[in-house]
């Protein structure tokens, strides 16, 4: 990976490579694991919604892998307490100071299992560090390794024992994505196949670090159009517009747009964005900031996103 | 030079745009030519050659001294040849002179957009000599390449260089279209004509004159000129039978006709005491500042402003000085009424130079012996003896005929005898009245040439005639024809093409064989009716016209406010027709929008039209799968398209291409075989 911003950083070998590799492990889930990706990309954090067992940790694990990412895992409960997250400061008695002991957010990707089974002020405590990245404990500001990835998974709000996910905070996660069952050919593949956990803890790293902020950069600097623009533009008004959202897209929501979709034109080895690449992420990027909390069927979010781009021409 | 060197770079126009700009002058000076004098022409040619040459000799470029002095020289040049320079001949040579001169002092853009101007207004100004469709058309044309010029000079519309320029012109010009016609229709015709503002489109007309003397038709007959054209509500008659009847002509002074004082109170009415069926037809008469129109020997009924002479001519209340269509009936057999007394003197009237062998001649005629009988021959069978004379003796048809001096009559026929139609008319219709028969001259045309593809006959001058109209007892006025009594072996045909010199338009016999004689033949018929249409249709668009479609179109009420008014309003809703077309194409300007637009709607002709919210890549993914013959056109299309759009990737070659590409994409519906086929092919594939 050439390390001059001028010349093309897209490989597109490459990305193609990391998601073979991932699609061997998760099976029947090619489309879920390039919007992981994309995100990734993207510098954005990603919300995995779905019910238990259905791969989301592998999910985690395995990107973690691919990418040459620390990774650590934190299972949220009703009792976690923003401490366990960040991290806390024990008087050393050698040293006759404070030390601070740096809980799991200092990795590079995190998985936040069930985010949505701990108390409000739990999860705040990581998505705020989300946004951030950094962290300030005691007065002293801490930053958070990079590249920073958080991959949370929230259950459906109709299983006990919930703390919903406020607008607010569903609005820092650049995408959620939907794992669902897989299809009964995958399903056999999975269950003849072997051990996944161990799949994943074979996989060789992919790329280093700095590929991989190298890419992150050049998502940046791919090139959208006046055109594309402004299809995300009328994206954006037609929500603010439309009696079926009470409230429209936020301007981070349509920078997320766009940053989401130039992460896609890169996936798929172009150096400028197309219609198609915001229509492809539109889903994931906008439909749970549109819908609140409330935990939709995958169907419903492809059905809004449906809804909006059929009412927006290109 | 000082002056020159202080024009910054952009400002000074460069030498391809003059040489296009003196080239545009020369080729709009080149009709104009025809109508100019000599010596001005020689003038432009000789200034056109110095810019020319100074364009390859930049030291050629005379210096403002020496163009003041040509300024000079050019005014004295117009002055010499016109005497004045106002006027409609004085005045254009000017400013022909002008602009030419004008050219060699092109030291900014702005003199260059003068010239420009300039020449529009030379190209306007030729109208005033030539209204007809070719030099329309090539004035039109002209005025493109000044357009093309103009545009390319500022630059506007983002056109550099001459081609883009070109095709921005030439849209313009389609878009003033819709607004010339509008003009055309709604514009006030004058009804006053434009002589009364001291111009004359009839300058210089050839045409018959009403009296006759030896040569004047002759001159006619080597004029290829238009003199009207005829088309028959029926059957077209022989030609044999097409005598036009023009001006009649009583009074002969020994060497030439006049028509003469007609008896004073002579008011009786031309009348027919028999006739066949009238034939119907319709006349476009090309100008001719006299009052005759020309009517099928014998009109019996007289369209709107004429009337029919006692005398048989048909006269228009005014003269003929534009463009006359009429319509008129006539007979081709028939019997006059006999008029009285004193028309008969008028007609018997002799000049006083009847020489007796003349007399001698009538005489021998009058006794001739014919089959025993010794009797004095009755008035018809004088005049047949008097042709049969014709046919027998050495007369010779020529339109080279020798001198003639004092008396013409008496040398043509016992000397020279060699002439053409008014030799013969002139000297039979002198026989006739002193053998006591009155007669007198008709002047007109004979024959025309048949045009199929316009369906109607064309009437040169040169095909005027001279004829001769006797009254015998008991018949009326009878129509003879002393030329045609000429043997026509003695009819000498090279003395046309040896008269007529260059620039004549010489009918050749060629003989129809001839492959080239009849393409020529046809395409200069085709060219006629060109030009019928032009004059029908355009030059011919009178205020009555205009009237009547107002009130076809249900526009009647309004020209109580005036034509004025409904060509601004008209004029209004064009502009704003057309300000609503820009403002929309500003929406959607960008050509490669434009162009992506014409793919989705010829696709969309065939059943497959984008969706809007349809991104170019799924777009042309479903036609792929729907019609996979258009997969590689409309692939290679976006291809292309895809990135020079959203990638930014815009160069004028991938505009170019595209639109190559898409001049070649015509899809057309599939028929449901091979759309079968076409979905097999698909699932095959998949």
């Amino acid at each position: 990976m050439s390390l001059h911003p001028k010349s093309s950083p897209i490989r597109p070998q490459l990305a193609e490579r990391i998601l073979q590799e991932a699609g061997a492990v998760i099976l029947g889930k090619d489309h879920e694991l390039r919007l992981a990706l994309a995100c990734l990309l993207a510098r954005g954090h990603l919300l995995v919604e779905d019910l238990p067992g259905v791969g989301k940790t592998t999910l985690a694990h395995l990107l973690a892998r691919l990418l040459g990412l620390d990774y650590s895992r934190i299972q949220f409960t009703s009792d976690l307490l923003p401490a366990d997250v960040i991290g806390v400061s024990v008087y050393d008695r050698a040293s006759e100071s404070f030390r601070f002991h740096s809980g799991p957010i200092f990795s590079q990707l995190i998985l936040a299992d069930e985010i949505n089974r701990a108390t409000p002020k739990a999860q705040s405590a990581l998505l705020e560090a989300m946004e951030e990245r950094q962290v300030t404990v005691e007065g002293e500001t801490r930053p958070l390794p990079e590249p920073f990835f958080v991959i949370a998974t929230q259950n459906p709000l109709f299983q006990v024992g919930t703390f919903p996910l406020p607008e607010s905070q569903l609005d820092r996660f650049l995408m959620r994505i939907h794992l669902g069952y897989p299809a009964a050919e995958q399903e056999k593949a999975l269950l003849a196949g072997e051990d996944r956990r161990e799949m994943v803890a074979r996989q060789q790293p992919a790329l280093t670090n700095a590929e991989l902020i190298e890419l992150q950069k050049s998502v940046v600097r791919l090139h959208a159009a006046p055109p594309i623009i402004d299809y995300v533009h009328a994206i954006l008004q037609f929500t603010r517009g439309s009696e079926r959202f009470a409230y429209g897209l936020s301007p981070r929501a349509g920078l997320g747009l766009l940053h989401a979709a130039k992460s896609w034109a890169l996936l798929a080895g172009r150096d400028y964005v197309m219609p198609e690449d915001v229509q492809a992420v539109l889903p994931s990027v906008a439909v749970h900031r549109l819908t609140g909390g409330e935990p939709g069927q995958r169907i419903g979010d492809d059905e809004v996103a449906r809804f909006i781009l059929t009412n927006v021409p290109v | 030079m000082h002056k020159t060197d202080s024009i910054p770079m952009a400002e000074r126009p460069e030498r391809t745009q003059i040489l296009w700009t003196t080239l545009l002058v020369a080729a709009a000076c080149a009709p104009f030519v025809r109508y100019l004098d000599g010596q001005v022409t020689a003038f432009l040619a000789l200034i056109l050659a110095i810019r020319l040459l100074a364009l390859r000799w930049p030291a050629a470029l005379p210096n403002r001294w020496i163009r003041a002095l040509l300024a000079f020289a050019g005014l004295g040049n117009c002055l010499a040849a016109y005497h004045t320079v106002s006027g409609q001949d004085g005045g254009s040579a000017l400013l022909a002179t002008m602009l030419v001169l004008k050219l060699l002092e092109l030291d900014t853009k702005r003199d260059l957009r003068l010239v420009l101007i300039l020449l529009g207004f030379l190209s306007v100004v030729q109208f005033l000599f030539d209204e007809s469709f070719q030099l329309t058309f090539y004035l039109g044309l002209i005025a493109l390449g000044l357009v093309t010029l103009l545009t390319e000079l500022n630059g506007g519309l983002g056109a550099a260089g001459l081609r883009p320029a070109l095709r921005v012109s030439a849209r313009l010009a389609l878009q003033a279209i819709p607004l010339t016609l509008v003009l055309f229709v709604l514009f006030p015709r004058l009804t006053a004509p434009l002589w009364s503002l001291g111009f004359d489109s009839s300058k210089g007309l050839t045409g018959m004159s009403d009296s006759m003397e030896p040569g004047n038709i002759s001159e006619l007959v080597v004029n290829g000129e238009l003199a009207f054209r005829v088309r028959f509500a029926g059957q077209r008659p022989n030609s044999n039978q097409l005598y036009w009847r023009g001006p009649v002509l009583w009074t002969m002074n020994g060497r030439r006709w006049t028509p003469g004082a007609p008896p004073s109170g002579w008011q009786e009415p031309a009348r027919l005491i028999e006739s066949s069926e009238p034939i119907e037809y319709e006349i476009v008469m090309e100008p001719t500042k006299q009052r005759w129109l020309f009517a099928l020997d014998m009109p019996i009924s007289e369209p709107e402003g004429a009337a029919i002479s006692p005398d048989y001519q048909l006269l228009s209340n005014q003269p003929v000085t534009a463009l006359k269509r009429y319509t008129a009936r006539s007979v081709l057999s028939y019997r006059t009424a006999e008029p009285d007394a004193r028309v008969r003197a008028l007609a018997l009237e002799l000049p006083d130079n009847v020489t007796p062998r003349m007399r001698a001649l009538v005489e021998d005629w009058r006794t001739q012996v014919t089959d025993g009988r010794s009797d004095r021959a009755d008035d018809w069978t004088l005049v047949q003896r008097a042709l049969a004379h014709f046919n027998r003796e050495n007369f010779y048809y020529t339109l080279l005929p020798p001198k003639l001096g004092a008396n013409p009559a008496d040398e043509f026929l016992f000397e020279t005898r060699s002439g053409f139609c008014e030799h013969y008319a002139s000297s039979f219709a002198l026989l006739m009245r002193i053998a006591g028969i009155p007669s007198r001259i008709v002047l007109g045309y004979l024959g025309g040439e048949t045009n199929a593809f316009g369906g109607y006959t064309i009437v040169r001058q040169s095909d005027a005639h001279a004829w001769v109209e006797v009254l015998i007892e008991g018949r009326g006025w009878v129509r003879v024809d002393p030329t045609a009594a000429v043997d026509p072996s003695r009819i000498d045909n090279r003395a046309a093409t040896e008269l007529l010199g260059a620039g004549a338009s010489v009918r050749f016999d060629l003989g129809e064989a001839a492959a080239l004689a009849r393409w020529m033949r046809d395409l200069r018929l085709l060219g006629d009716t060109l030009e019928a249409n032009w004059q029908n249709w355009v030059l011919d668009f009178s205020a009555q016209d205009q009237r009547r479609l107002m009130d076809r179109l249900g526009l009647g009420a309004w020209q109580e406010y005036g034509l004025a008014v409904l060509m601004v309003l008209a004029v209004s809703l064009t502009l704003g027709g057309i300000l609503l077309v820009l403002m929309r194409e500003r929406t959607e300007r960008d050509p490669l929008e434009q162009l992506y637009a014409r793919l989705c709607q010829r696709l969309g002709r065939v059943g497959l039209p984008r969706l809007p919210h349809e991104g170019p890549d799924d777009y042309g993914q479903r036609v792929a799968a729907a019609r996979p013959d258009l997969a590689s056109e409309v692939g290679g299309f976006l291809a292309l398209y895809v990135p020079a759009r959203y990638g930014e990737r815009l160069t004028p070659e991938t505009l170019q291409r595209l639109s190559d590409l898409l001049r070649g994409f015509t899809p057309r519906t599939q028929s449901v075989q091979s759309a079968f086929r076409g979905k097999v092919t698909a699932s095959n594939g998949g």
